[in-house]
């Protein structure tokens, strides 16, 4: 069952990525990666963590999609049906099967084999969330904030411009 | 049960397509969904990782899982970054598209 | 005695002082100068009087054993270079010397030099760089005066310099003009050729003797410790300066140039300064050229004969008042530097002073006629004694003088001269020697007769004499031209005679030889007759022997030949080498060794800068590759 759902989860998850990036159309690439986005919740589960299946619905399939859309939606212009890849496309095809090819023996050589996933509680994440994490917890609202006002100053627009 | 390496090779995979995504798109948008997918990536073999493991000393098995919503708030931050610089971009050069915006050549 | 040193210091801080406050004072300071070297003037009395006083046991005294003339040495640490006392390390040290040949040195350039700047308040009045003009008279004199008293060779060069650098100012004063420029520009160019062996040669003496002190030099000269090559060596390069700056053949040429200078500066440049440097210089370093067999000597004698003779023959056919005087002072510069070569030390300080005092008066009577004339050739002048009879006199004093009449000056000096070439070199030399010593007196006749006597012409009628602030120092000249000779008699009670004040190795008494003094005045006497006849009465055609020797005379006429040959040399040897270095230096060390790496590196530069693409992608995928690598390496590593 375990197998079935991963196997699942996994081909939406790379099936999701390959549109992304391989799309010619940016509104079809956005939507693939939010299959992509969901199906890696999917993931979560399978891995017993729920909370984070949780967050990865609400913050990359909500927030995150919504942001993206709206950022193709405000730059739309004539030339996004024809985009495509720049010209060094091949080049970066090698380059990303290289890495590929790096990570999958490094991944293989050092299985270590017969572990189990295990459930991690709700309120073992919330304590520990803040307790032990509590500085970088507070650090991670200011960068939000910071990140959150940049934003903001970035896109205004400027006295001279209209 | 599905081992610890199955969840690393799909990490690895999606890692490696949102890579090539990055540096073959020519869109600014469609780089930042590509970085999206990395930071993905990465989560999937952090929780992959803590899942998987004993918690030793002061270390809980989520750990890994804390540092992933990290991650995942820094990522969020990130996305409302690009698109203020991908709008601010649109607006002064009318262009999207990486390949235009070359003004730190030689 | 020690504050000799202070008669060049008020001069030299005149100099700056007039440059900076000049236009603030009256007079535009020219004051200051004249009180400067005023000042000077009567503090070498003191320094005469405490030096009479002086005996070996005064405090920095002593009687030389090279020259047997008491001595006063004082000196003090200049600057060290190094640890003091240890191997290669150079420990200066300045100081002045003060021995009778200083003595007589410090009168003649204080006294001409003061004379020369009251007349030239006068002469020089409401020329637009008047301070400028005193100021750098100032340093002129301070310079020759730190020439005389410096008591190493190092010292002696900075003056030397400072010598040769005040007359190139001076020279061309009136740099509007283009040939007061050249002028300027070739005394200080053949004058530097010399100062280079001068330079070689103390350079070689301090090689040998380890110090730059005279005295050290001179002691080791007299031990035997400076071997007869070094010696022999360092004082013809000594003499190669001091033909420069003498103005001895060959390098004679700058000297009639520098007449493009204003009048008075010529007077200083031919009695006090510069010139007589050399001589000074030859006679200061005397111990080095008379060790061992003294074939030094036999080439200043050589050339002092060849520079006497040459420049008296060019003197006798120059139209040129002032070019005259030039080659007048060639000639005798050649006769002093004929008798120091002739072992005739006394004769020749002798000979410059009075040739000093005499050439002064000369110049400044010069002077006083272009000023009123306006005109240099003398066949413009003529019958001058009606409308300036004092200029007059004192110029036809200054004429006899060194033409050698009885009593004056000149004779006397000469006469020593001639008793010292007589006694000490052969036959040939003393023919020659009288046969200029004729020369001298016709050429000096000629020039006095053609401007002051004969027919005034109508052009001239408005001519004045000379205004007192030029009539005071040509009197005074006049006086010492006619009576400095008697000096060199045994005056019983009070005076022995110059020969026991300056001389060397031994006092020399006053001697005359009768036949010698009698030829001398005979053909001096009959060369003036002859002048006046001739230029003056107009009874002789010189047509005749003009036509006659019409060959010879060209070559007088074009001075030998001498600007020639140089303007060949310079353009064909010099320039052509010149052109050969400039590309060489063009071509290889700028194009190739300079320029080369600048252009291989700016290349790299091109073809390098062309990775910053400025697209994102490429760094992205440069940040990939590198990764990828990475990855490989530490694979690589841990299997």
């Amino acid at each position: 069952m375990a197998w079935f759902v991963f196997i699942l989860v996994a081909a939406l998850t790379i099936g999701g990525g390959l549109g992304v990036v391989l799309s010619r159309n940016v509104v079809h690439a956005a939507l693939a990666l939010l299959v992509s986005l969901i199906a890696v919740a999917g993931v979560y589960l399978v891995l017993f963590a729920e909370f984070l299946a949780l967050v990865q619905v609400l913050i990359y399939g909500g927030a995150i999609i919504i942001v993206l859309l709206f950022a193709v939606m405000l730059t739309r212009s004539s030339d996004y049906p024809r985009i495509s890849d720049n010209k060094q496309w091949p080049l970066a095809a090698v380059a990303a099967l290289a890495l590929l090819g790096v990570l999958v023996p490094a991944f293989v050589i050092n299985n270590v084999a017969g572990t189990q996933a295990q459930n991690a509680s709700f309120t073992g994440i919330g304590e520990s969330l803040f307790t032990t994490w509590a500085v970088p917890f507070e650090i991670a609202s200011l960068v939000l904030l910071v990140a959150l006002i940049g934003a903001i100053i970035i896109a205004r627009s400027g006295p001279g411009e209209n | 049960m599905v081992d610890l390496v199955w969840f690393q090779l799909l990490s690895a995979a999606l890692f490696v397509i949102g890579l090539y995504g990055v540096m073959a798109r020519r869109s600014a948008v469609l780089i930042v969904m590509s970085i999206e997918l990395m930071l993905n990536a990465v989560n999937i073999n952090l929780i992959a990782a803590a899942s998987h493991m004993e918690g030793t000393g002061s270390f809980a098995n989520f750990d890994g899982q804390l540092i992933a919503i990290f991650i995942i708030t820094v990522a969020a931050a990130e996305v409302g970054l690009a698109l203020a610089i991908i709008l601010r971009m649109f607006r002064n050069r009318s262009t999207v598209n990486v390949d235009e915006i070359d003004l730190m050549k030689w | 005695m020690q504050w000799a040193w202070l008669i060049p210091v008020f001069c030299f801080a005149a100099a700056p002082v007039i440059v900076i406050f000049g236009k603030f004072l009256p007079t535009k300071g020219a004051f200051l100068s004249i009180l400067a070297i005023a000042g000077g003037f009567v503090v070498f009395w003191f320094v005469f009087g405490s030096w009479l006083d002086a005996d070996a046991a005064t405090k920095g005294c002593f009687t030389s054993a090279n020259t047997g003339m008491l001595s006063c040495d004082y000196e003090r640490s200049w600057f060290n270079a190094g640890v003091i006392g240890a191997v290669g390390s150079v420990s200066l040290h300045w100081g002045i010397l003060i021995d009778p040949l200083t003595i007589a040195m410090l009168g003649l350039v204080t006294f001409v030099a003061l004379m020369v700047q009251i007349y030239s308040m006068a002469y020089m009045m409401g020329d637009p760089r008047f301070g400028w003009y005193f100021a750098v008279h100032s340093l002129f004199a301070a310079s020759m005066l730190t020439l005389v008293l410096a008591d190493n060779f190092l010292l002696l060069y900075v003056a030397w310099e400072l010598v040769g650098i005040c007359s190139y100012l001076l020279i061309g004063f009136w740099h509007e003009r283009p040939a007061a420029r050249e002028a300027a520009k070739k005394a200080f160019i053949v004058t530097r050729i010399g100062d280079v062996g001068l330079l070689v040669g103390i350079l070689l003496i301090w090689r040998d003797v380890g110090s730059f002190s005279m005295l050290d030099a001179f002691e080791a000269v007299r031990t035997g410790a400076m071997s007869e090559g070094v010696a022999t060596a360092s004082a013809i390069l000594l003499f190669l300066g001091a033909m420069g700056k003498s103005a001895q053949v060959p390098f004679h040429v700058w000297l009639p140039d520098a007449m493009e200078g204003p009048t008075p500066v010529s007077a200083l440049i031919h009695a006090a300064t510069m010139v007589i440097a050399g001589v000074y210089l030859v006679a200061r370093a005397f111990p080095l050229f008379e060790a061992y067999d003294a074939v030094p000597l036999l080439i200043v004698a050589i050339v002092g004969l060849t520079t006497a003779l040459m420049a008296a023959t060019i003197a006798l056919v120059s139209t040129d008042l002032k070019r005259i005087l030039a080659y007048s002072t060639i000639s005798h510069l050649g006769l002093m530097m004929l008798s120091l070569g002739a072992f005739g030390y006394t004769a020749a300080i002798f000979h410059l002073m009075a040739h000093g005092f005499s050439k002064a008066l000369l110049f400044l009577g010069a002077g006083s006629v272009l000023h009123s004339t306006e005109f240099q050739e003398t066949g413009e002048m003529g019958g001058l004694r009606k409308v300036m009879p004092l200029t007059a006199i004192v110029f036809s004093i200054g004429a006899l003088s060194l033409g050698g009449i009885p009593v004056l000056a000149g004779f006397w000096s000469k006469d020593e001269i001639l008793v010292a070439v007589n006694d000490n070199r052969n036959a040939a030399f003393i023919i020659l020697t009288l046969f200029t010593a004729l020369l001298s007196a016709l050429y000096m006749g000629r020039a006095m007769f053609l401007v002051f006597f004969g027919e005034l012409k109508d052009q001239n009628s408005h001519v004045h004499d000379a205004p007192l602030a030029m009539a005071i120092p040509m009197a005074l000249l006049g006086v010492l031209a006619l009576g400095f000779g008697f000096i060199t008699f045994n005056w019983p009670g009070s005076f022995n005679g110059l020969g026991d004040f300056v001389f060397f190795g031994h006092a020399e008494e006053f001697h005359f030889e009768v036949w010698l003094g009698a030829v001398s005045i005979v053909l001096a006497v009959a060369a003036f007759m002859f002048a006046y006849l001739a230029y003056a009465k107009r009874s002789i055609s010189m047509e005749a022997t003009r036509s006659r020797f019409s060959g010879v005379l060209k070559v007088i006429e074009n001075k030998y030949y001498f600007d020639e040959v140089y303007q060949w040399v310079v353009d064909k040897v010099v320039l052509v080498f010149s052109r050969a270095v400039a590309f060489f230096d063009r071509a290889i060390v700028n194009d190739i060794i300079v320029n080369g790496p600048a252009d291989i590196t700016r290349k790299f530069g091109i073809a390098l800068r062309l990775h910053v693409t400025g697209h994102v992608y490429t760094y992205t995928l440069a940040m990939a590759l590198g990764t990828v690598g990475l990855g490989i390496f530490v694979w690589v590593r841990s299997v």
